[in-house]
């Protein structure tokens, strides 16, 4: 059986999370970063946007200012997420594109099946959602994202355990299309959260333990514990003022 | 000169298209949202390929397939017509 590294949990603020996820796609596909897993958590509280997105169109910065929270652009696409610092889990896969199904939705499928996993393994009945969702009872519980580059993949999301749903609603300009959306009457109705659904709030550990043995099921790999390598925090601190660059952010 | 916007709701996600027109053609376009596309730096391209381009169905559409046959850019749930449709809705046609 192949044998990946996970990582210990780490809590960074935005950009340096942005930072670790891009070093290690890039020493990955130099052959210098082996295959990963790691959990992490956001600190302070964070909206990240995707990388086609227009941060004036998408955030209300203001209020963002006002409760403290960062704001930071991906190199992935897809959607604005409010990553609340004490309510969500976060995890990251880095490997080579050789290790993944070619076709994208699949690819998608076979990383997110380890969230599927993991959630059963918690008691929640979870399904994956083409393009990058995973629901339970029909409602969105992840979401990811992902890039390939250089060879190599990386795919990260979220695992909604008890984000402040209001708070969320604060910060992201909800687009007048979505609102419109007959089938979409609100985020309480799309989205669901690990407390909501278990009736209870699982630790942090117990989850990411959870997700752990989902991705060893998934991925068909036993996740062997290892750390950071001195080259990825030294590439990661390079790339961090990157992200927390005026010019990186207004981008688009 | 006038800056056009339109939101375009696909299967997955918004596409979010800002454009100016000069005699009918395109003379700047850019494209937000939360949509994927492989490889990113693709979007350049695409927005590059639309300039000086009638905003019309058919060019459009000529134009935006060529981009994908020839640059072989992925973007799941995200066809040619979609970014035409936005296109069009953007310019008010």
């Amino acid at each position: 059986m192949k044998r990946w590294r996970i990582l210990p949990l780490r809590i960074d603020d935005a950009f340096m999370s942005m930072a670790i996820d891009e070093a290690l796609l890039k020493l990955n596909s130099e052959g210098r970063s082996p295959n990963t897993l790691r959990f992490w958590r956001w600190s302070p509280s964070a909206v990240s946007l995707g990388c086609f997105q227009s941060v004036e169109r998408e955030v209300n910065l203001g209020v963002a200012k006002e409760y403290g929270v960062d704001v930071v652009r991906r190199i992935t696409g897809g959607g604005a997420v409010f990553h609340d610092q004490d309510g969500e889990l976060t995890y990251s896969v880095v490997c080579g594109q050789d290790d993944l199904p070619l076709d994208i939705i699949e690819s998608y499928k076979l990383i997110c099946g380890g969230l599927v996993h993991g959630f059963q393994k918690l008691g929640l009945q979870a399904e994956f959602r083409p393009v990058n969702d995973v629901q339970v009872g029909g409602k969105k519980i992840s979401g990811s994202a992902q890039t390939r580059r250089w060879g190599s993949v990386l795919q990260h999301g979220t695992v909604l355990i008890s984000p402040d749903i209001h708070k969320m609603f604060e910060l992201l300009k909800v687009s007048h299309e979505k609102i419109s959306d007959k089938f979409i009457t609100s985020v309480f109705e799309r989205v669901t959260t690990v407390e909501r659904e278990l009736g209870r709030k699982p630790s942090f550990e117990e989850i990411r333990e959870a997700m752990i043995a989902g991705f060893e099921e998934s991925l068909s790999v036993k996740l062997v514990k290892g750390k950071l390598t001195e080259e990825e925090l030294k590439l990661a601190e390079e790339l961090r003022p990157k992200y927390a660059s005026e010019k990186w952010l207004r981008k688009k | 000169m006038t800056i056009k916007f339109a939101e375009f709701k696909a299967p997955k996600g918004v596409v979010k298209v800002e454009l100016e027109l000069l005699n009918e053609r395109i003379s700047r376009i850019s494209f937000s949202g939360d949509f994927f596309m492989y490889p990113e730096e693709a979007i350049e391209k695409l927005e590059e390929s639309l300039k000086g381009v009638r905003a019309d169905e058919k060019d459009l559409r000529a134009v935006v397939k060529k981009f994908y046959t020839s640059t072989g850019t992925k973007t799941p749930m995200l066809e040619p017509e979609h970014w035409v449709k936005a296109i069009l809705q953007a310019a008010g046609k």
